[in-house]
């Protein structure tokens, strides 16, 4: 059951009689004023280089109602990580150095796994078109989405933030193996809500989608995953008092300018952004820069995890849609077939002692 | 230099999305490695849900007993935007699926390849290839 | 002779006027019959269309059941009152949904499994039109290209095509919507369901054939006229109709809350399958 090393697909490699339209575009864009054009042997995905050089010259459509448009299809996926890898020094990467690192991440995801490994045991992302290389991806120069503290990583855990974090440590033991039960499963497994859903709106390494809709006082992105959605308005109002929690907290949004700027606080804490806590506050700048893309620019901040705030840059490329209805919950067979396997598992093992005894 | 600090960085960009797929959904728990297999069946229907899709086929034996079976997909989602329909699969067609058998025993499977009676793969990725050794094949 | 010109306008005037005044009346009469079909004219958004932004929320007991009903115990004992079901008017015009007649006897299954088969105690998306009448709020977001539907409960989304019309790719809970404008009102023709959903708590169901064609037409400034037909030859004998009003949120500060109830069913849809302590 070895498989081969997938190469590249151009366009869409159709299977069936039916032909697919595939709408996947073949070399990256070039940009009018950004650092850099794709060179021309650019990888087959569509990428959208994201540029603050070109936001200074860009002024975004407007909506009926006048507000900057940020409507339509975008993506946060990208091969660049949160935080700047061990050994790497410099803040941006030179074009030809973005290409290769782009190249070997692409080609390590199309890498086939070997039969009667536990890595095996998966469907094939290429095949259902998910792996990054085959959809749109925010072209990003950067070695890392931190561009403050400027060593690109995230500042210290503080005292009271690795006390949580013991303290979580120990209520996880104590709750057991993680397929005992559904509770202790990781949450998106569960369909509650995707780990990188935020805010701050984190890739989520396929069907990294949204949509942005606006009407007049509000902004409505729609996450694709699980199909969270925030509805930010723009009236000014007060915050909720701190009795009111949620999974994504609650957002104000205003315009500064040519820029969305959102705060979100009363976070329940359950889906804890790298550990933080319920004080955590995320201030998110959504910026048009081009046809093509947003700036996306977030600060995050926790005096009860962190002793300075800190801040990433995550371009969004625009994308196709649509966003088709995602019903996790609905049909998760998932869950109960992990508990009813772990359940089958113990029975045998059970079994087996009880028969060498 | 450049060559070893693109692969450094490579690897660490691709751990962030890989380590969130597999916490998502821990495909080893749920379907086991030591029983690997491979079905033949035809398409009864490809629920086409997320995250996972669902292929219900109907596997006929030797002696024409028909067995029906579950595999796990992918999502569709990113297939529908590239223009695949409830009709693209159409039912009846012919599957050939090399997977592994879910651990309690039952009559699910994670599709770890799916191929077409022509040897052609599914959808998208790789080059004709469908089931390369068919000693291996079950 | 300056006296007559003087009296000749005066009469002239008041002739004038009183025929104006019949006129207004005849026309002032015209329009009292005509004022239900008369529609209010709602104000425009910025982009020319009748304004449906707001949050919205119904208020009347169609979610226990569409049809007419009595008021009745609660189907969970421990709930006594709390879970009691209200009395209700119902919402089918013509009163009766015009099964067929083996589906009107799936309907009484249905009902007599209510605790085990409503998809809405599993938190599973509603489907339409029940998300409309499911008694948590939604907000429209009316954009020119699409107008969404944000449904409090389990966060339910519904996407209204209004620029290109297409066809539902693959089937889903909450259907394909394709939207327009006639007039005040906006049309939304939603097919592409699967046959999961439930109308309401009583049973009542569809097939995947479903075909749902609603109409908001605004009546007020603050209430829209919600109609939707239902169309499902596998499972009725013809088209049928329901309305109510849609009314709005006026408070300060309104919002669409979290109502995250997969946490709140999972030990009702996991918990058999829970490690039990070693004995």
């Amino acid at each position: 059951m070895r498989h081969r090393s997938r190469s590249f697909m151009r366009g869409g490699a159709v299977a069936l009689a039916l032909a697919l339209a595939a709408t996947i575009s073949i070399a990256g864009q070039t940009q009018s004023g950004a650092q850099s054009a794709a060179p021309a042997k650019a990888p087959v995905a569509k990428a959208a280089p994201a540029s603050a050089a070109a936001g200074k010259t860009y002024k975004a459509p407007r909506t009926p109602d006048g507000q900057p448009d940020l409507q339509g299809f975008w993506t946060n996926s990208t091969y660049v990580p949160l935080q700047r890898p061990n050994g790497v020094t410099k803040e941006i990467y030179t074009p030809e150095e973005a290409e290769a690192a782009i190249k070997a991440a692409a080609a390590r995801e199309a890498e086939q796994t070997e039969p009667g490994t536990t890595a095996d045991v998966h469907y094939d992302f290429t095949q259902f078109g998910l792996d990054r290389s085959q959809s749109t991806f925010a072209r990003n120069m950067r070695t890392s989405l931190i561009v403050d503290p400027p060593d690109g990583k995230i500042p210290p855990v503080n005292a009271a933030g690795q006390k949580r974090q013991q303290e979580r440590a120990a209520a996880r033991k104590a709750a057991g193996g993680q397929y005992d039960n559904v509770e202790n499963m990781p949450i998106g497994s569960r369909c509650i809500i995707m780990g990188g859903a935020g805010p701050p709106m984190m890739n989520a390494g396929y069907n990294a989608n949204y949509q942005i809709v606006q009407a007049p006082g509000y902004v409505m992105i729609l996450t694709e995953m699980i199909h969270d959605v925030r509805i930010i308005p723009l009236d000014g109002r007060a915050q909720q008092p701190s009795g009111v929690k949620q999974w994504v907290g609650l957002s104000r949004g205003r315009w500064e300018g040519e820029t969305l700027v959102v705060e979100t606080t009363n976070f329940n804490g359950k889906n804890a952004f790298q550990g933080s806590s319920e004080n955590l506050k995320v201030t998110e700048r959504f910026t048009r820069t081009a046809d093509d893309s947003i700036s996306y620019r977030f600060t995050v901040e926790d005096p009860q995890t962190w002793d300075r705030p800190w801040t990433a840059e995550a371009p969004l490329a625009k994308t196709d849609g649509p966003i088709f209805e995602f019903a996790c919950h609905e049909t998760n067979y998932g869950i109960a077939n992990i508990l009813a396997g772990a359940r089958a598992d113990e029975k045998k093992a059970a079994e087996q002692k009880k028969g060498s005894n | 230099m450049r060559m070893k600090l693109a692969v450094g960085i490579a690897a660490a960009g691709l751990l962030l999305g890989v380590a969130e797929l597999h916490a998502h959904h821990a495909f080893a728990a749920e379907f086991d490695v030591n029983r690997p297999l491979t079905l033949k069946g035809t398409l009864v229907k490809w629920e086409m849900v997320n995250p996972h899709s669902w292929f219900h086929i109907d596997v006929k034996d030797k002696d024409g007993k028909v067995t029906p079976w579950m595999v796990e997909g992918g999502s569709p989602n990113q297939l529908i935007r590239m223009g695949v329909t409830k009709t693209t699969v159409p039912v009846g067609t012919e599957l050939v699926i090399e997977g592994y058998q879910a651990k309690d025993g039952t009559m699910k499977a994670v599709g770890r390849n799916f191929v077409l009676a022509d040897g052609k793969r599914l959808f998208l990725g790789g080059s004709a290839g469908g089931v390369s050794d068919p000693a291996k094949a079950k | 002779m300056m006296r007559n010109r003087f009296l000749v306008v005066l009469i002239v005037a008041a002739v004038v006027s009183g025929v104006s005044l019949a006129v207004d009346r005849v026309t002032a009469q015209q329009a009292a019959v005509q004022s239900t079909a008369q529609a209010y004219r709602a104000p425009r958004t910025p982009d020319g269309k009748p304004n449906l932004n707001g949050i919205w929320q119904t208020m009347n007991t169609a979610n226990w059941n569409i049809e007419a009903h009595p008021a009745g115990p609660s189907p969970v004992r421990d709930l006594g009152a709390s879970g009691a079901v209200p009395a209700g008017l119902g919402i089918v015009e013509g009163g009766e949904i015009p099964y067929l007649p083996a589906a009107r006897k799936k309907q009484q299954e249905n009902y007599a499994n209510r605790l085990k088969l409503d998809p809405e105690i599993k938190c599973y998306l509603p489907g339409v039109p029940r998300s409309t009448y499911q008694g948590m709020p939604f907000q429209i977001i009316q954009s020119t290209k699409h107008i969404m539907l944000i449904h409090e409960f389990a966060g339910a989304v519904r996407t209204i095509y209004m620029a290109e019309q297409t066809e539902a790719p693959a089937d889903s809970w909450m259907g394909w919507s394709n939207g327009r404008w006639e007039g005040e009102t906006l049309v939304v023709d939603t097919k592409g369901f699967n046959d999961l959903s439930w109308f309401d708590r009583a049973g009542n169901f569809h097939s995947d054939a479903l075909h749902v064609v609603e109409r908001f037409t605004p009546r007020s400034a603050e209430t829209i006229t919600y109609e939707a037909t239902i169309e499902d030859p596998k499972v009725f004998s013809r088209p049928w109709k329901m309305s109510m009003p849609l009314y709005k949120h006026v408070e300060r500060n309104a919002q669409i809350l979290e109502f995250r109830c997969v946490e709140f069913v999972e030990d009702l849809l996991y918990g058999h399958l829970r490690k039990q302590p070693a004995k």
